[in-house]
């Protein structure tokens, strides 16, 4: 179905990934943890290796747990895929799109 | 001496039903200029079939003249409790400061609301075809412009004394928690007039009305603020009429045309879980918030909602062929957790919040454990004796990033599913090739009728990672909101917890302070 409208209702999505240059939107969430409510959203380069993008972005949010040990994420998702990670392939390479959602377990 | 002079008989007052007879029905004419379609211009485009505009009954039967005198006796009575109230320094007899976290939200979230809501009854009262409904829609917005100004007054004592209550105007248009009931607001102005009636006047006003506006009445009677329960009082008689409404309108609609049933219903599945999921923010104030709580968010509920809607109303409407709204299973699988989980998102997330949270005492978790016994223990405990050990060692957790925000209702996606309190629940639609991430089946359904609309939403996070919000950093953001130093973040400690403490220092301390 479509919106009823009395004109062409044709308008671009707000957060196209046009809207983020060379960089783009990873979701990441610790799966079981309830103590940090929700997924967190980061902007990140397409072409961030996914090493840094752990150290630089997630392990710091992850840190608000003060229970959180970087040694013990494991079992990595995208979307509901199981997901090999590597630290020296870039987000795009990974096939990390724009709006991806990663889960990890620890 | 006397002069005659020659007076007209005087005139026969008109009995108030015949009075509200000319003004609505016999001040309406037929247009001779344009075309009937160019003065309505926005009646027909959403499929509604209208036969018979003059099928509307208004019970209430108000006239202007009516209208303005029973106003006027209220507000003389509000304002009155209103200069009491702060001449006698009321403000120290609440239950506690942190009680007025409610009501930061209140001024926040919802008098920028009654304001939109004002304009947008405006826009009907032109703009409805029959002028019965024309009539009460310009009452209504009256109403709603009122209840706005007179919110302003009767909170704005409270600003002098306690942060978080400058720039709610400013925050309503910026601030993340805000744009859930802003974006609902938005969502229904966008709409036409007859889905704007449906979510408003029925979904809003009618059906979770107990749920959204009462609580934080209540909450006020309970806990000393006296001036916020006379407003609620104030505005009681308005909100049965607003009720009366929103009941109207449907009946109306449903009785025109057969054909209007299914579009209708359409609008009550969506918008019943638009307000059901802002009704959320409401949840988490009533359960959290209150030093002294009213009733469980699941009592409520269930009393107002399971009973009252589910037991008393849609049997009504079954025979028109309206069923109870879709996802509404959900809804009540959820009252076990909802509360729970919208006050940790404020709890995470209030160093950028214009309120202050704290986890909850011992005391406090006691009730929650009698309220929840299928749930707190369970689930929601552990988390909250994990921030009171912290905080016994002088930490405060706080979410050290941002979070990720629901493209429908725009809050933290921090539901679970509805049959497992202990994973958090993600959907997803592709739309132009592009992902879109949803809280739950309701929002999801919502985002895949109308995906053209939503792809729209201003999220708030994605909002800020354009750099559309102040700056890139922490405090930039906060600038850009209008939040100040001592609004925001812990309530223990905060400038409000030590004013208060200042405030009721036994004479015989502050004595030997001095």
């Amino acid at each position: 179905m479509t919106v009823k409208a009395l004109y062409d209702y044709d308008f671009p999505s707000a957060d196209r990934v046009e809207n983020f240059g060379d960089d783009q939107l990873v979701y990441v969430h610790w799966k079981g943890n309830l103590f940090l409510v929700s997924a967190a959203t980061f902007r990140a380069p397409k072409a961030m290796p996914f090493g840094e993008f752990v150290s630089a972005m997630i392990n710091p949010w992850a840190s608000s747990d003060p229970d959180f040990d970087p040694s013990s994420m494991h079992d990595w998702c995208l979307f509901d895929e199981s997901f090999e990670v590597a630290d020296d392939r870039s987000l795009a390479d990974l096939g990390i799109g724009h709006k991806a959602l990663l889960t990890f377990s620890t | 001496m006397t002069i005659d002079t020659p007076q007209a008989a005087p005139r026969k007052k008109l009995a108030l039903k015949q009075r509200y007879e000319l003004l609505t029905r016999d001040l309406d004419w037929e247009p001779s200029y344009v075309s009937k379609e160019k003065l309505f211009p926005y009646t027909s485009y959403e499929g509604i079939k209208v036969h018979d505009w003059d099928g509307w009954e208004d019970p209430f039967r108000l006239t202007v003249d009516s209208y303005y005198k029973y106003q006027a006796e209220k507000d003389k009575r509000l304002y009155a409790v209103l200069d009491s109230f702060a001449q006698s320094q009321g403000h120290l007899t609440l239950s506690d400061a942190s009680y007025l976290n409610a009501i930061k939200l209140f001024i926040q979230g919802v008098t920028p609301l009654e304001y939109a809501a004002h304009r947008h009854f405006a826009y009907l009262a032109r703009y409805l075809e029959g002028p019965a409904p024309r009539f009460a829609a310009l009452c209504q917005s009256i109403d709603e412009l009122r209840h706005c100004q007179t919110q302003i007054h009767t909170i704005s004592n409270y600003n002098k004394y306690y942060g978080g209550f400058h720039s709610w105007s400013k925050m309503h248009d910026r601030v993340w928690y805000l744009s859930v009931p802003k974006s609902l607001f938005d969502d229904a102005m966008s709409s036409g007039p007859f889905e704007f009636l449906i979510s408003i006047s029925f979904s809003f006003e009618y059906l979770l009305t107990n749920l959204l506006f009462v609580p934080f009445m209540s909450g006020a009677s309970f806990n000393g603020d006296l001036p916020t329960m006379s407003f609620g009082f104030s505005a009681q008689s308005d909100e049965s009429r607003h009720m009366t409404l929103g009941l109207e309108a449907i009946k109306f609609l449903l009785e025109q045309d057969e054909d209007n049933v299914p579009i209708i219903q359409a609008w009550i599945d969506k918008w019943f879980w638009r307000a059901y999921r802002v009704s959320a923010l409401v949840a988490a104030m009533m359960d959290y918030m209150l030093p002294k709580p009213v009733m469980s968010w699941r009592e409520a509920f269930e009393l107002y909602f399971e009973d009252q809607m589910l037991g008393g109303l849609f049997p009504d409407l079954e025979f028109y062929g309206i069923k109870p709204p879709r996802h509404v299973q959900d809804a009540i699988a959820e009252k076990g957790k909802l509360s729970h989980e919208v006050y940790k998102v404020l709890h995470n997330f209030s160093f950028a919040a214009a309120f202050t949270t704290q986890t909850p005492d011992d005391g406090h978790m006691a009730w929650l454990s009698e309220q929840y016994p299928e749930t707190f223990d369970q689930y929601y405990r552990p988390v909250w004796e994990k921030h009171q050990r912290i905080e016994a060692e002088g930490g405060r957790v706080f979410f050290q990033g941002l979070p990720q925000l629901c493209q429908v209702c725009q809050i933290p996606m921090a539901f679970t599913e509805p049959d497992d309190p202990g994973s958090i629940a993600f959907r997803r639609s592709d739309f132009r090739g592009e992902t879109f991430h949803t809280c739950s089946d309701g929002c999801k359904w919502i985002f895949e009728r109308e995906p053209e609309k939503y792809v729209q939403a201003w999220l708030p996070v994605h909002q800020i990672y354009q750099g559309n919000c102040g700056g890139p950093t922490v405090p930039d953001v906060l600038a850009w909101y209008g939040i100040q130093d001592g609004d925001n973040g812990e309530y223990k400690g905060s400038p409000d917890a030590q004013s208060w403490a200042e405030w009721h220092r036994h004479p015989a301390d502050a004595r030997s302070l001095t």
